[in-house]
């Protein structure tokens, strides 16, 4: 259910606070305690706000309103949460389920790239791109590439490789088929180290 | 299946650059959420009562607490006050709203 990259699963892990607060906060939220739906608020808001934003990028106008469903969609749920896992972990489980519909919304809508069957040629060896240049113009090269991919690109690729959908899982949210995904990521693929290397001092 | 090289490449960036930038949420979007959130619950049934709030040792902004210690039955202690004070207004709709009262929510949510 609240399937995270493993670093993210770590992370939540080191950060979480103890079982016997988020039971403490939960049962005061559920008897609409207005101090402590603000301590929610508080704590998560961040975690939330930073994931949405990366997973989202750069269509930060989305981000605010995904936000809030999360709160609410949390808010219904509160009452079924089982306390098997940590609250933060769960509310990011719910944070994650949003953006999978959001892609799934975004990439049923009508393909505007062209769905050529031909895959793209291999391109270039990447084995000493770490020696190519540093983690900071890494980073940098990486939210321009991005930034500037079509939407369906973009998406795909974070889906893909951010947060390790596996063709087959993004083919059955989706509707499409699991060729179909194949083929989107490899245009994108394509298009994103085509962009990489131009993007790449001369 | 997937292109190797183009698919080991991105793998690599994707192990090697987090998209999150370091970031917190506007104090606008908090203060927002948490009034929706307030909304919703009082959509079914009564708020915890301001006279339960103060009992479970949550410290109350001024206006609460005068509702709290005002001759008015549990019903009124339990309404979402918030919707008709100026701190929810002004932190909904400016960043950092200059709102200071201790024990207000939005004042909470600013500095979080």
């Amino acid at each position: 259910m609240n399937r995270l990259g493993q670093q993210d699963v770590h992370q939540l892990q080191m950060i979480s606070s103890p079982p016997e607060e988020d039971a403490s906060l939960i049962a005061a939220v559920l008897r609409k305690d207005r101090k402590a739906t603000a301590e929610f608020v508080a704590l998560y808001a961040d975690d939330l706000y930073r994931y949405l934003r990366s997973r989202l990028a750069p269509m930060y106008d989305q981000v605010d309103d995904l936000v809030h469903e999360v709160f609410l969609a949390a808010w219904e749920s509160l009452p079924g949460y089982q306390g098997t896992g940590p609250l933060r972990a769960w509310v990011m489980g719910i944070a994650r389920h949003k953006v999978e519909d959001y892609y799934r919304a975004r990439l049923r809508a009508p393909e505007s790239i062209e769905d050529g069957d031909q895959e793209p040629v291999a391109l270039a060896s990447t084995s000493d791109f770490h020696q190519l240049m540093e983690l900071d113009e890494l980073r940098r090269n990486t939210w321009r590439v991005m930034g500037g991919l079509p939407e369906q690109y973009r998406m795909v690729l974070i889906w893909r490789y951010w947060e390790k959908a596996s063709a087959r899982e993004m083919a059955l949210k989706t509707g499409k088929t699991e060729k179909a995904i194949e083929r989107l990521l490899a245009r994108a693929r394509a298009e994103f180290r085509e962009r990489w290397n131009h993007a790449q001092p001369s | 299946m997937p292109n190797r090289p183009d698919d080991e490449f991105m793998e690599r960036i994707a192990s090697e650059v987090e998209l999150t930038r370091p970031q917190v949420a506007p104090s606008r979007l908090k203060a927002k959420v948490y009034s929706a959130l307030m909304l919703r619950q009082a959509e079914s049934g009564p708020l915890m009562s301001l006279t339960e709030t103060h009992a479970c040792g949550h410290k109350l902004c001024v206006f609460e607490e005068l509702v709290r210690i005002a001759p008015v039955g549990e019903a009124a202690k339990s309404l979402n006050i918030c919707r008709v004070c100026h701190a929810r207004v002004l932190a909904e709709q400016i960043e950092n709203a200059p709102i200071y009262w201790p024990g207000c929510p939005y004042v909470v949510l600013k500095n979080s």
